[in-house]
Parts: structure tokens; C-alpha cells; sequence
């Protein structure tokens, strides 16, 4: 169901994207096609324009030059949460948690379930907490201990899981971005994280998998994207590449030989 | 699909106990304090009129405390509650003795003021930049001053029976008035924490400010509401005061900023955001309303509430830190600690000040004549 399928048209199409910031030119004539169901990492070098074409992506950035295309439809994004009505958005790496409040609250932060009590919007706690549950373990087949705790308490894995379900809570989500997720983590923590994005792809979704790891990219990648000083050096299958090819495209190798 | 169920490691006992810790400080310094007057000045200290004593007492603070939570918990601190209380209150004073104002009218313009002055301090905070322990403590001297304008030296006395019932009426065989009202108070600040968008966003805000921003709360938004009820908060404790003295003057209330941020520390609240504790700060003035009350029972000098209250802050704050501190690792333990090349420096330092104290005390007396009357 990923990118073997070459008849499939790509989900996200972005044709000739530029941005400019003032007399920097951070990205030039980039495009990139991601088709639902893969993963599609982006790697490349400090500067390559990485942050940017997904910042792009996601709505934070508007392009100076180019178009996107979401299931065949031109979108036109004046911030991010009209990428997130598109159904389409990203988690970070710093996870965006208030450590404080507890799994539940985290994932229906700036969107909670209310309900009415004498006309006046009360939080309804309870049922953030049934959903809490639901979705972690429906859509990402993760069962926490306790959602009674802080989010502190949790591991890296499991706080990328409750940041995660905010994302996938949404029902129109279509693309997820997800900006080095495994720096902070350990081996294990890796590893349940990288089951997690394989999990949201069986799902359908285009996941972008932003990366400094080729080892990570290698196990969970379909496609690599690299990016080189603004521009898209190559998009190889990981199938038919090694490491080192994808290592001479961020570094330019061919460029110079 | 795979199921990962997430192997955490047990509870430990630290982790069980912190959702409790919030009381168990307060209600153990209150233990403490109970079992040392019964044994110190038991006859005095639990007669029936002196409990009603400490109630009245903290029921001036509950509504401040429970605003102060809020503003605390965001990261922030309002240094100018007195001066709000007692601005608000003059100007209802006024209003009363000079225009003939109705007393309800006139309580409800004190409200709606101090809610203004809370609404100018969050722009201030907000909009300005201007950081909050700088912006309140700059606004405490402009209300303060504007009382002083208004009232000059006038101390307004004699009030209808309404304000004077608010202040201190008495339900009969139950608790007073202004205790019902900060109880009330109290039990609203706790809904609005955990059943509130306002309650849930202000531990968001305390605890990651930049979470907040991304997940689309409207950060400036939500710290003004909380120094708007402050504000109003604060007024509605000058209305308190008011009518428990049946008087009011400029200067009044110059202790409550102090006095409020101690009980809400004490409860738990956290100096450092995102963590809120309603029922801590309940506690927190019942503890402070106690404490003094002891001091005053113990007939010790009405000067030494003021070292009380900046001990209890200090030690308070350093205690919570203590617990918090996740890591330990390293640290061998407190005499090692001292051991370090950094510590000696320190403690080198301590000497030398504390040397140089004695040096001069000895030079001095060693050389002292005969003492001059002053004045």
C-alpha cells in the first residue's frame, strides 16, 4: 500500500517551492510528493531547508513561491491552524506537554470536551479521560498505568504517545509531520516510537518523518527526501539505496566528483 | 495491531504521596501549632470566641488566597492586592458618606474597581512587557498613592449595618458571615481550577508556557482574567476589612501581598507555575491566621508577625524545592555537601562577614563611652 503502487496519485504534492527571508534564500524550486499509507523521512544537513518545507507543509510559513496539493486540492495556509483544519500537523520534538496536567489534559489541550452546566461550559473530565484512553489504545496500541498522573511521570515513549494522539484525535488528519522524534529518546524508547509511526502509516496516514538518525530513517522510512543548501538533492527508496548512497546526497559527494 | 503496553516502573512512595503533599504540609504545621498551644496557653488559645477570632480572621484572606492561586500558579505574583483593597474601599467609603450612595450599589462599584485595577495591571504585564513583580509592585505605589489623594489623612468610620454584617455579623449558633463568604470564595476558585477552560489553561500557561502558545491558548487572554479576579478578589476583601473595623483609611491593608503569597506558597502552590492547589491555600490561611493568632495569644510583640511571615514564605519555598528535587544523585549528603571546594569558598565568606560583625562589635564597645540619649 506505500509508494509501490505507482499508479496511486501522491496525497501531498508540493510543486516549486521557494521562500525567501529577506536576502536569504532558504529554499528553492523544492518539490516533494507523499503518498498515503508511507513514510516519507526528510533528511540533510543543518540549513538544507528541512524546518522550513515543513514549516511550509504546516502552515507556519507561507512560500514565497509554489503550490500545495492535498488530495488533488490547492490550499492556500495563512497559519497553522488552518493546516490543521486541512488535516494536516506535526508534532514536535519538544512535544508541546504541560508536564502538570495529567495525559488527558495534555491531549485535549486548546480543545476540550465540555459540556453544559446551568448554561455555563464545564470541562467534562471524565469523558476526556474515556477518550484519552480509547484513542491511545485503538489508534497507537499503547495502555497507560495511571491517566491519573502527571504527564511528567511518563516515559519519553509514552509522553510521544500522548502527543501523538492529540494529532491523530482529529478525524480529517491526513498528514502528520513528526520533527526528530527519537533525539531525546533512548534505544527502547526508540524503538516503541518507531512501532508507533509504523502503526499510524498501517493506518494510512502520510507520515513525514523529519530525522538526523539514517539508522532510524532505514527501519521505518519508505522514501527519503534529502534536502541540500535549499535544494531537493534526490528522493531515493530505501529499498533499493544504503546508507551511504543517502549519506553522499546530504554531503554532495556526486556534486563533487 | 500491536499492542505495547508501556511497562512503567512501580509507584513509588514519593510519587504516591505528591498529589497529598499540598496538605500534608500546611495541616502538619497546624498540628504543630495546635499541640504546642495546648501545652503553652490552652485555656486562652482554644476558648470559643478566640476560634472565632481566627476565623474572622482568615476569612479576609480566603478570597485574595484563592486569586492569588490562580495568578501564582500562571508564573505570575501581584504585589499590590493592599493597595487595591484600600483604594477600592476608599473610593466606596466616599461614595457612601459623601454622595449617598446605596450600600449595595457602592460595594458592587468597589468590585467592579478593584476588577479595573486588576484588568490595568494584566495590560500592563501583558501588553506593556513589563514584568509582573516590577509592574504590580509600581502599580501598588499608583493605587496606594491615589488613596492617599483621595482620602488624605481621613480615617472614614461608621458604616450602614450591611457593610458592618459582611465585615462581622455573626449567623446565629453557625460560623460568621465573612467566613460563609470566603468559604464561598474558596469553593468557586476550586471549580473554576478543575472544571474551567480559565482553571485548565492557568496550569497549562504555569507549566509550559510555550505548549500553551502552540496549542492555540490564548496566553495573554488568560492571565488577565486571572489578574482581574485578583483585583476583584482584593476588593472585596477591603469591603471585608472595611466592615470588620467599621473604618477605613488609606494605609490600610499594608500587610496583605506578604501575608496572601505566604499562605498560598505554604498550600503548595507553586512559585515556579504549574502547580495549583486550592484546598493548600485554604490551609495555607488558616495556618498564617493561626500562627499570628498564637504569637498574639503568647503575648509576643505585634512587630515579630512580620519575621513570622518571611520565615514561613522562605522556609516553605526551600521545602517544597527539597521534595521536588527529583535527582539526588551526587549529593553524599549534607556535611559532604559542605566539603566542596565551592562550599569552603562560601563558607569562608560566612566567616568573614560574620568575623568582621564581632571584630567591630568588641572594637566598638572596647571604645564606647558613656550612651547619648538620641533626640
Amino acid at each position: 500500500m506505500s509508494s509501490d503502487n505507482k499508479d496511486a496519485e501522491p496525497l501531498v504534492v508540493m510543486r516549486n517551492i521557494s521562500k525567501r527571508f529577506g536576502g536569504v534564500q532558504a529554499l528553492s524550486q523544492v518539490n516533494l510528493d507523499a503518498y498515503a499509507g508511507e513514510v516519507l523521512a526528510i533528511v540533510g544537513d543543518n540549513g538544507a531547508g528541512k524546518s522550513t518545507l515543513i514549516k511550509i507543509l504546516t502552515g507556519v510559513y507561507q512560500p514565497t513561491e509554489g503550490e500545495i496539493f492535498v488530495g488533488g486540492e490547492k490550499l492556500v495556509m495563512n497559519s497553522h491552524s488552518d493546516a490543521i483544519d486541512q488535516g494536516i500537523d506535526a508534532v514536535y520534538q519538544t512535544l508541546a506537554l504541560a508536564d502538570h496536567l495529567d495525559p488527558a489534559a495534555n491531549m485535549f489541550l486548546g480543545n476540550e470536551l465540555t459540556r453544559s452546566f446551568l448554561g455555563i461550559p464545564t470541562l467534562d473530565n471524565k469523558k476526556m479521560r474515556t477518550e484519552t484512553e480509547r484513542v491511545l489504545f485503538e489508534r497507537l496500541g499503547v495502555r497507560l498505568r495511571s491517566l491519573d498522573v502527571p504527564t511528567a511521570s511518563l516515559s519519553g515513549g509514552q509522553r510521544q504517545a500522548v502527543a501523538i494522539a492529540r494529532a491523530v484525535y482529529h478525524e480529517g488528519l491526513r498528514v502528520l509531520v513528526m520533527d526528530e522524534p527519537t533525539a531525546a529518546l533512548g534505544p527502547q524508547e526508540t524503538a516503541r516510537t518507531l512501532k508507533l509511526i509504523k502503526t499510524l502509516k498501517e493506518q494510512g496516514l502520510v507520515v513525514i518523518l523529519i530525522s538526523h538518525s539514517l539508522d532510524d530513517v532505514f527501519e521505518v522510512a519508505d522514501r527519503v527526501h534529502v534536502q541540500r543548501r535549499g535544494k531537493c538533492a534526490g528522493v531515493v527508496k530505501v529499498a533499493d539505496s544504503s546508507q551511504q548512497d543517502v549519506l553522499g546526497l546530504i554531503v554532495g559527494a556526486e556534486e563533487a566528483a | 495491531m500491536a499492542t505495547t503496553t508501556h511497562p512503567g516502573t512501580p509507584m513509588k512512595l514519593s510519587e504516591r504521596i505528591e498529589p497529598f503533599l499540598a496538605i500534608i504540609g500546611p495541616m502538619v504545621m497546624i498540628l504543630a501549632i495546635l499541640l504546642f498551644m495546648g501545652v503553652a496557653e490552652p485555656a486562652r488559645y482554644f476558648r470559643l470566641s478566640n476560634l472565632n477570632l481566627i476565623l474572622l480572621d482568615a476569612a479576609l484572606y480566603m478570597p485574595m488566597a484563592m486569586a492569588m492561586t490562580f495568578v501564582i500558579t500562571q508564573r505570575g505574583i501581584d504585589l499590590s492586592i493592599g493597595s487595591i483593597a484600600a483604594l477600592s474601599s476608599i473610593v466606596m467609603a466616599f461614595l457612601i458618606k459623601q454622595y449617598g450612595f446605596s450600600t449595595p450599589i457602592a460595594i458592587a462599584f468597589a468590585l467592579m474597581l478593584g476588577a479595573l485595577f486588576g484588568l490595568i495591571n494584566g495590560l500592563v504585564i501583558t501588553k506593556f512587557k513589563v514584568p509582573d513583580l516590577i509592574g504590580t509592585l509600581a502599580m501598588d505605589l499608583v493605587y496606594r498613592g491615589l488613596a492617599l489623594v483621595i482620602a488624605k489623612g481621613l480615617v472614614l468610620a461608621r458604616f450602614p449595618d450591611l457593610m458592618t454584617d459582611i465585615g462581622r455579623g455573626q449567623i446565629p449558633g453557625f460560623i460568621p458571615v465573612p467566613v460563609v463568604i470566603g468559604l464561598l470564595t474558596m469553593a468557586l476558585g476550586y471549580w473554576l481550577l478543575k472544571k474551567t477552560y480559565f482553571g485548565r489553561y492557568t496550569v497549562a500557561i504555569g507549566s509550559n508556557p510555550e505548549a500553551a502558545e502552540m496549542t492555540g491558548i490564548a496566553v495573554d487572554r488568560y492571565k488577565i482574567y486571572a489578574y482581574v479576579l485578583m483585583g476583584a478578589s482584593a476588593a472585596l476583601a477591603g469591603v471585608m476589612l472595611t466592615g470588620k473595623l467599621n473604618a477605613i483609611q488609606a494605609t490600610s491593608a499594608p500587610y496583605f501581598n506578604l501575608h496572601v503569597i505566604a499562605a498560598v506558597v505554604v498550600g503548595g502552590t507553586s512559585l515556579f507555575g504549574g502547580r495549583a492547589s486550592m484546598l493548600g491555600s485554604l490551609a495555607g490561611v488558616l495556618l498564617l491566621s493561626m500562627m499570628i493568632n498564637a504569637l498574639v495569644t503568647l503575648r509576643i510583640e505585634f512587630f515579630w508577625q512580620s519575621v513570622a511571615s518571611g520565615v514561613v514564605i522562605v522556609s516553605s519555598v526551600a521545602l517544597y524545592t527539597w521534595l521536588q528535587k527529583k535527582d539526588r544523585d551526587g549529593a553524599k549528603g549534607f556535611v559532604a555537601g559542605l566539603t566542596t571546594p565551592e562550599s569552603l569558598r562560601l563558607l569562608r565568606l560566612c566567616g568573614l562577614i560574620g568575623g568582621g560583625l564581632l571584630l567591630l562589635l568588641l572594637i566598638g564597645s572596647l571604645l564606647s563611652g558613656a550612651p547619648v540619649a538620641s533626640g
